[in-house]
């Protein structure tokens, strides 16, 4: 048998390093159990805490883009707001234009009609969303399109003025306009006239818009187009058809000539209706990428909560279970520690 | 046998007695002193009959003595180690204790989390580049990253330096320590020799050498006449007679190019790479560790992640001038920088990277310029990537944000491999340091329990127990009480004699 013995230094502090490591366990859980993480993450996860803070700044950019989305689809629904109401009154138009191509007198309505509508575009594409001009691609500083009635006389209208004279010899106050054949008017309105609101003429007369639209993020990879711009051929088409109402439907044009410019203003208003509707449907599809990007998110950003939840979260019912020990385990300590120290011959030795 | 003879051997015992008693209340007294090893009397008869304290002598373990002159030295080392990351691993700590539970700092301030921050920011820009106060908070962002980067750089610094100065104490404390040895030593040689107690002296000069056994590892024996050799655990030669000289000149502050110096005995070094003789434990160990490998390394991974940073935003030439211009800092640039730094030169920039002033609006910058590109060159418009000065252009943003996921090429000297993304490296880097920090600190503590462990068993070896004392003194009690009967007895004896006669 081996003889074991034990110093009564060691006997009096053998508890101190267990009473020392309880102590400051206690701490580490009081801390654990009030914010139910990890009192030390990095301590505890080690070489896992690169990871763990991976999936926490991945759900902040996707709490990030939530925000951002919503900005990206307020400004869609804007847009398409807008173009609902440009395609209803472009329809309204068409609507009323059909029985003056086959009226027997030239009535000056027709000017009326380009006019307001033409006003009206204008200013349905200078729309802004806070202060970005939603047409403008991704030129939102500046207004897309310039006034076309402004004073002094715009370069537009300048400009359609010229084409005028230079295909007839005449300009549009003459009254030789009273001659111009139907045939005559239909080669100008779909010649020179259609080339204003095309090309480099449409972009230095009249847009200021860049073709470039806008583009977002809405969720990791994968980036949407969240405008349109004003260079789009259904807004040219619909400035086309509006302009050449305003400009020469009260000039005095013959009974025939007068029907060829309303026919042609509605086939190019119709076509310009279908064209929006088409950039409507492109936009309409950005919109839905975005509800599904945010789906996509939301169910995203729950998995990554779960799995930080896992990684980072402490067993609530174990920290209640190990704190119960530990003050136990303490209280044991303390008991054991004042007995040892009774436990000492010289008490019990009878006083001389 | 007479009665004096008798008269003799009483007299004998009560001079035992003393001894023994005076053994044991310095045993006692001792009971709860360090390093105080149990004194035993041992007792023989004498050729009269009698009986006399031939020896005092000192119960003494050298293999548990060892043992724990090992361990200490063991703990020392890696409770340094592990003090030191720590230090460095609280700057990246992303626990709830170290955040703010919103803001920029509500993953902590490590330069991963920032580097998330600042692409989060980014991406909000991207998306409404048209708003001013989306570039804003972008700059704002970027500048806290590189504040970390800053900070992190800085607590490297510092640890490095009180490294280094934890160095020059601790050897200021082992030749201390040695010079005192000296005296000590002749002393036990000396009473030895003329038959003196030197329990007291050799408690002291263990006492001394577990002191030194904190800062270096060290290997001691002892001499047929009581003296102590000392020599470090390499076998380079601490104490023969006379104490070797520790030297080491500490470097001061100790920034990203400071290497700091080694420890020297007797011209020898006994740390650092270049010594054939290097020590294996002791707090030298683990503080040369810290200083000249374990922070430099997260120093140089910082630096790696600086100097990719300015890389990755850096900015090149958009004119159709030829000879085109070279590539200039952006974004990120260090004070006075004019070119973008080479992988060879990144050395330091952690400490110095700083967002560029003339995108920092509250240094009377324009933080539109971040979407616009022309940073490094504001007024020239060469490295402008906006050419038609859209407000709603982000086609730059968007470049910067995927340059953060490019693999980057990284020097492998800083541990973490040659290529990854500025964003996986940051990661990586951060798992680097706390997976070292979760080690050190789990070997500090096994190592610190060994140290209880092996003191525990030295304690109960050589160390005093109370009980066994007081019972020692209860026998001793009686054969006082039985000599002092035996000596009436025999005087009355001796009386009767003497009144018979």
């Amino acid at each position: 048998m081996a003889i074991s013995t034990v110093s009564t230094a060691y006997l009096n502090s053998a508890l101190l390093p267990s009473v020392r490591q309880a102590q400051s366990q206690l701490a580490t859980l009081e801390t654990e159990s009030t914010t139910g993480q990890y009192a030390d993450l990095g301590l505890q996860l080690g070489g896992q805490n690169g990871y763990e803070l991976s999936l926490r700044t991945q759900d902040d950019l996707l709490q990030t883009l939530t925000t951002n989305n919503n900005f990206s689809d307020n400004k869609l629904t804007t847009t398409q707001t807008t173009l609902d109401s440009i395609r209803t009154a472009a329809q309204a138009t068409v609507t009323n234009l059909v029985p003056l191509t086959s009226a027997s007198t030239a009535s000056s309505v027709m000017q009326t009609y380009g006019q307001t509508n033409l006003a009206q575009l204008i200013s349905s594409t200078n729309t802004t969303a806070g202060t970005d001009y939603i047409f403008g691609g991704e030129n939102t500083g500046t207004p897309p399109l310039n006034d076309y009635y402004a004073t002094p006389t715009s370069p537009a209208k300048t400009a359609i003025d010229n084409a005028f004279q230079t295909f007839f010899g005449f300009g549009v106050s003459s009254p030789q306009v009273a001659t111009i054949t139907s045939s005559q008017m239909q080669s100008f309105l779909s010649g020179p006239f259609a080339a204003q609101f095309q090309g480099s003429n449409w972009t230095s007369n009249w847009s200021n818009a860049s073709s470039v639209n806008t583009t977002a993020t809405v969720a990791p990879g994968q980036t949407v187009q969240t405008s349109t711009n004003a260079n789009i051929t259904g807004i040219q088409n619909l400035a086309q058809g509006y302009a050449m109402l305003s400009e020469f439907g009260g000039i005095g044009l013959g009974v025939a000539a007068q029907q060829t410019l309303a026919s042609t203003a509605v086939s190019v208003i119709n076509h310009a209706s279908s064209s929006i509707l088409d950039t409507q449907s492109q936009l309409g599809l950005a919109q839905n990428q975005i509800t599904q990007a945010n789906d996509y998110i939301s169910s995203q950003s729950t998995m990554l909560q779960t799995t930080l939840g896992k990684i980072d979260d402490v067993n609530a019912a174990q920290i209640a279970t190990e704190l119960t020990t530990l003050t136990t385990q303490l209280q044991s300590s303390y008991q054991l520690t004042a007995q040892i120290s009774k436990l000492n011959l010289a008490q019990y030795l009878p006083t001389a | 046998m007479t009665l004096s003879s008798a008269f003799n051997i009483i007299n004998s015992s009560f001079g035992t007695i003393g001894t023994q008693s005076s053994t044991i209340a310095s045993n006692i007294s001792n009971a709860s002193t360090p390093g105080y090893s149990k004194q035993t009397a041992n007792v023989l008869t004498d050729r009269f009959g009698g009986v006399r304290v031939a020896s005092v002598t000192r119960v003494a373990n050298m293999a548990l003595a060892t043992q724990l002159n090992t361990a200490t030295s063991a703990a020392a080392e890696q409770s340094a180690i592990s003090t030191g990351l720590a230090t460095l691993a609280a700057t990246v700590s992303d626990s709830s204790t170290a955040t703010s539970s919103t803001g920029g700092l509500q993953n902590g301030d490590s330069p991963f989390a920032q580097l998330g921050n600042l692409a989060t920011a980014l991406t909000t820009y991207q998306s409404q580049p048209s708003n001013v106060a989306s570039g804003q908070s972008a700059v704002a962002a970027a500048k806290t990253l590189a504040q970390s980067l800053n900070a992190g750089a800085t607590t490297v610094t510092q640890v490095r330096t009180k490294a280094d100065q934890d160095i020059a104490d601790a050897v200021k404390q082992v030749n201390s320590a040695l010079t005192q040895l000296q005296s000590i030593n002749a002393n036990i040689v000396d009473g030895l020799a003329t038959n003196k107690d030197v329990g007291g002296l050799q408690d002291q000069r263990d006492t001394l050498v577990g002191q030194i056994a904190q800062q270096i590892g060290v290997s001691s024996s002892i001499n047929p006449d009581g003296s102590l050799s000392l020599y470090t655990d390499s076998g380079v030669t601490l104490f023969q007679g006379i104490p070797s000289t520790l030297s080491f000149t500490p470097s001061g502050l100790l920034g990203p190019n400071g290497a700091g110096n080694q420890v020297y005995v007797n011209g020898t070094p006994i740390t650092g790479s270049s010594s054939n003789m290097a020590v294996q434990s002791g707090a030298i160990v683990g503080l040369t560790q810290l200083r000249d490998t374990i922070a430099p390394q997260y120093q140089a991974q910082l630096d790696q992640i600086a100097g990719n940073l300015i890389t990755a935003f850096q900015e090149t030439d958009q004119s159709t001038t030829t000879p085109g211009l070279p590539a200039l800092p952006g974004l990120f640039t260090t004070p006075g920088a004019t070119s973008v730094p080479t992988s060879s030169n990144f050395t330091g920039l952690a400490n110095q990277i700083v967002v560029n002033p003339t995108v920092d609006p509250t240094q009377g910058g324009d933080a539109t310029l971040l979407r616009d590109g022309g940073i490094s060159s504001p007024t020239s418009g060469n490295y402008s990537y906006n050419t038609t000065n859209a407000a709603s252009y982000n086609g730059r943003l968007n470049q910067l944000l995927s340059s953060l996921q490019t693999p980057m090429s990284f020097a492998p000297a800083a541990g973490l491999g040659s290529s990854s993304s500025l964003s996986d490296y940051a990661q990586t880097s951060m798992s680097w340091l706390q997976s070292a920090n979760n080690q050190a600190s789990a070997n500090a503590s096994y190592q610190s329990s060994l140290q209880q462990q092996a003191s525990a068993a030295l304690s109960n070896a050589t160390g005093v127990n109370l009980d066994a004392e007081l019972t020692q003194m209860l026998t001793i009690e009686s054969s006082y009480t039985a000599s002092a009967k035996l000596l009436t007895t025999a005087q009355s004896m001796l009386q009767s004699l003497v009144s018979a006669v």
